[in-house]
C-alpha cells in the first residue's frame, strides 16, 4: 500500500517514517510539508518524494496518510485528506478545539475513510497486559487510578499556544487519559485541575495535576508535568497505578531498561529494551487500512481525551470542579 | 523528668519503649483499660500499671503525660492531665477538628503546661533532609510535589479507625502527616481538593484518597493516601526548576531478609521482609527532642499551633471530599487565622 506523510513538524514523524519505510506492505511514496527544507530533507532521508504543493500531494494515489503537523493544523489537513479519500493516522492530540475534532470525525465518516489517533501507549505490552488483568476482574472493582505522564519541556512550537493549543496539559493528559478510558471502559464525570507555569519562562503551562471523577464511581489523577530535570535518565515516564477492591496494580510503560553510567558524557542514562510501542501503532494502522476494519483508536477516542484537556483548563481558571459535557458525534 | 504513657495500643507501646531509652526521662507509669496489657508493659520497663488516668495522675507524681489514646479521646484526657499541672505529649492528630484542637491548646495554656504533638514525620530523617534541601534552594523554585503514604486498613481497639467520627479516618489520621510536612516545607495552604473512595466491606474495608493542594507560595502538591494496599510504604517526588528529590521506602530499605521456609505458612516462603534500621528510630528522636524542650524551655521543631494547622488542612480535605469542590482554607468555617 502507498502511504504519505503530511508534515514533519512533530518529531514522531521521523519515527513513523522509519517504521513505514521498513514495513513490508508499505511504500512511503510521498511527503508533503509546509516547511520546504524540512520536507525535502525528510524525503531524501526516507527515500521518498517531496511535494511542496498540497493539492498535488493529495491528488496522488495514496491509500493513507500520516499527519504530524502542529496540533492546531490537524483539522485542515485531516479534512482535506479525508476529502481526497485517504485513510488517516493523526498524531495526538486530535485537535486543539472540540469543534475541530468534531469536524474531523464528521469529514472522515462522510468520506468513508479511517481516522486513527496516535496513542502508541496502548501498544506497550505492559499496558495491554495490565488492561487484560484488570478486565479479568482479578483486582475486583477498580476504585482509583493514579497516573503520570511526565516529560521534559519540548520547546519549539509546543510552547506556542496558537500552534500547540497549550502546554503540558495539552501534550500529556491525553495519553494516560486514553489508557484509563480504554482499560476501565468508562467516561469522565467531572474535572478539577491545578495548572501553572513554574519551571520555564514560557507562555504556556508547564506543570500541574488533574483530578477526575469517573462515571464508574472511580476517581483518578493525572500528572502531565514537564517536570523531568535535565539530568533525568530518560525523556519522561508513563505510569499508572490501579486500586481495586481485591488488589492493586502498578504499571510503568518504560521500566524495561538498563542503567547506563556513561562517563563519556558524564551522565546516567536508562537504556530502554522493551518493545517499541510506535512499531505496534504503525503495524496496527497498516493492518487496519489493509483489511478496512474499524480503527483500534478512533476519532472519538481522541475527542473524549481532548474534552478532558479542555475541562482541565476551564477548571484551572475557574478554580472549581467542572462537569464534563460530552459533545455528540 | 518522670513520664507516664496513657493508651497502650501500637503507638503507646512504641512511645513507652522510647521513653525508657531517654537518659533524662524515667517511665514511671503506663495506663490502659486493659489491665493485663498495662501490667505486662509496666513489668518490662519497671513502671507502675494503671487502668485509670485520674488515678495515675493522683498517685504517680509524674511530670509529663504522653497521650496515645484514639483521637476522639484526646480532648478529655489532655484536659485531665493539664488540670493536674502535667506537661502533655499528645499523639497526632491533635484533635478531631479545628475546634477540638483549639480547645486542647487552650486548656494547656490555661493551666500553664506545655503541649507537644507527635507529628513524627518531621523526625524521619528522609523527610527532614528533603525539607531542608527544598528550603535551602536545592530544587530551585518548586513545581509539583507528590507524596504517598499508606498500606492496609488499620485494625485496632473497638475498630475505632473505621469510625470517621472517632478517627477522621484516612485523611485526618494518616494524610495529616504529609499535610504537616508540606506546610513545614512550603508554608501555608491556599486550597485543597479531595477525591476519595471507600468500601466498608466487613472482611476487607478500604479507603483511598487523592488530594491536590495549592500552597500559598504557588507549589502544587499531590498527596496519595491509602488504606487499600497490601504493604505499608511511603514515597515522595519533589520537583523544581533546578532539580528533583525522590524517595521511595520500598527502594531505600538497606536490608532485606528472605527465608526459604516460613514454618506453618508455606505461602510466605521466600517473601522478602525489608528493614531500614537506624541507631535512633524517629519516635525516639521525636520524644528525645520533646524531653529536651521540656527541660530547657526551647521551642520544638513542631509546635502545637503547627499541629492545629495540620488538623485544619485535614478538615478542609475532608470537607472537599464531601462536596467534590476545592476548599479555600481562608474561607473555611471554624478556621484559624
Amino acid at each position: 500500500m502507498k502511504v504519505g506523510i503530511m508534515s514533519f513538524a512533530h518529531m514522531h514523524a521521523f519515527t513513523y517514517a522509519g517504521l513505514l519505510l521498513a514495513h513490508p506492505d508499505v511504500e512511503l511514496t510521498a511527503i508533503w510539508d509546509d516547511d520546504f527544507e524540512r520536507g525535502d530533507n525528510a524525503a531524501e532521508r526516507f527515500k521518498s518524494t517531496f511535494y511542496a504543493d498540497r493539492e498535488e500531494f493529495l491528488a496522488l494515489d495514496l491509500d493513507a496518510v500520516v499527519i504530524c503537523s502542529e496540533n492546531s493544523r490537524h483539522r485542515d489537513l485531516v479534512v482535506q485528506a479525508a476529502e481526497a479519500g485517504k485513510h488517516i493516522l493523526c498524531e495526538k492530540p486530535i485537535a486543539t478545539e472540540i469543534e475541530d475534532a468534531r469536524e474531523m470525525i464528521a469529514a472522515c465518516k462522510r468520506n468513508g475513510v479511517i481516522l486513527q489517533i496516535a496513542f502508541p501507549v496502548r501498544f506497550a505490552p505492559s499496558i495491554s497486559r495490565a488492561r487484560t488483568i484488570i478486565q479479568s476482574g482479578q483486582l475486583g472493582d477498580i476504585l482509583a487510578v493514579k497516573a503520570t505522564n511526565h516529560g521534559q519541556m519540548p520547546g519549539g512550537w509546543f510552547v506556542e499556544e496558537p500552534l500547540s493549543g497549550g502546554g503540558a496539559a495539552t501534550d500529556h493528559i491525553v495519553h494516560v487519559m486514553d489508557i484509563i478510558r480504554w482499560t476501565l471502559q468508562t467516561e469522565v464525570k467531572d474535572v478539577y485541575a491545578e495548572l501553572d507555569t513554574r519551571f520555564y519562562d514560557i507562555d504556556v503551562e508547564d506543570c500541574g495535576t488533574v483530578s477526575l471523577a469517573l462515571e464508574s464511581g472511580a476517581i483518578a489523577t493525572i500528572d502531565p508535568s514537564w517536570s523531568r530535570p535535565k539530568t533525568f535518565p530518560m525523556w519522561g515516564d508513563v505510569t499508572l497505578e490501579f486500586v481495586g477492591t481485591k488488589g492493586t496494580l502498578s504499571v510503568d510503560a518504560l521500566k524495561q531498561s538498563s542503567t547506563y553510567f556513561n562517563d563519556q558524557e558524564s551522565k546516567v542514562q536508562n537504556l530502554g529494551w522493551g518493545d517499541d510501542m510506535d512499531q505496534g501503532l504503525i503495524d496496527d494502522f497498516v493492518q487496519c487500512v489493509k483489511i478496512k476494519r474499524e480503527p483500534s483508536i478512533t476519532g472519538e477516542d481522541g475527542l473524549r481525551t481532548l474534552e478532558v484537556v479542555k475541562a482541565a483548563y476551564q477548571s484551572s481558571t475557574a478554580k472549581r470542579t467542572v462537569p464534563l459535557e460530552r459533545v455528540h458525534v | 523528668m518522670k513520664v507516664a504513657v496513657v493508651g497502650l495500643g501500637t503507638m503507646g507501646k512504641v512511645h513507652a519503649d522510647a521513653w525508657a531509652h531517654i537518659e533524662h526521662a524515667e517511665l514511671v507509669g503506663v495506663c490502659d483499660l486493659d489491665r493485663v496489657k498495662a501490667e505486662t508493659i509496666a513489668e518490662s520497663y519497671d513502671a507502675t500499671p494503671y487502668q485509670d488516668l485520674s488515678e495515675m495522675l493522683e498517685q504517680s507524681n509524674v511530670d509529663v503525660i504522653d497521650v496515645c489514646l484514639p483521637t476522639y479521646l484526646h480532648k478529655e484526657n489532655v484536659a485531665l492531665a493539664a488540670q493536674a499541672g502535667k506537661h502533655v505529649v499528645c499523639e497526632k492528630p491533635l484533635g478531631l477538628n479545628v475546634q477540638d484542637a483549639q480547645d486542647i491548646i487552650s486548656v494547656c495554656e490555661d493551666h500553664g503546661v506545655q503541649l507537644f504533638v507527635a507529628q513524627v514525620v518531621r523526625f524521619f530523617p528522609e523527610y527532614a533532609q528533603a525539607s531542608a534541601k527544598v528550603k535551602s534552594g536545592g530544587i530551585g523554585k518548586p513545581g509539583v510535589v507528590r507524596l504517598t503514604r499508606g498500606g492496609g486498613f488499620p485494625r485496632a481497639w473497638e475498630d475505632w479507625y473505621a469510625d470517621e467520627a472517632k478517627s477522621g479516618r484516612l485523611i485526618l489520621d494518616s494524610m495529616i502527616h504529609d499535610f504537616d510536612w508540606l506546610r513545614w516545607t512550603f508554608g501555608d495552604v491556599e486550597r485543597v481538593m479531595t477525591r476519595r473512595v471507600s468500601r466498608s466491606d466487613e472482611d476487607r474495608p478500604l479507603e483511598y484518597a487523592l488530594v491536590t493542594l495549592r500552597m500559598e507560595d504557588g507549589t502544587i502538591a499531590h498527596v496519595e493516601g491509602t488504606w487499600a494496599h497490601a504493604t505499608f510504604h511511603t514515597s515522595f517526588e519533589l520537583t523544581g526548576d533546578k532539580g528533583m528529590v525522590v524517595h521511595d521506602s520500598a527502594v531505600s530499605a538497606p536490608l532485606s531478609v528472605s527465608l526459604h521456609h516460613n514454618e506453618g505458612d508455606a505461602s510466605k516462603n521466600g517473601v522478602a521482609v525489608p528493614e531500614s534500621p537506624l541507631n535512633e528510630n524517629p519516635y525516639l528522636r521525636e520524644l528525645k527532642h520533646f524531653a529536651h524542650c521540656i527541660l530547657t524551655g526551647s521551642e520544638p521543631i513542631v509546635t502545637a499551633y503547627d499541629a492545629l494547622k495540620a488538623v485544619e488542612i485535614s478538615q478542609a480535605a475532608l470537607e472537599s471530599a464531601k462536596t467534590g469542590q476545592p476548599v479555600v482554607l481562608a474561607k473555611m468555617g471554624g478556621g484559624v487565622r
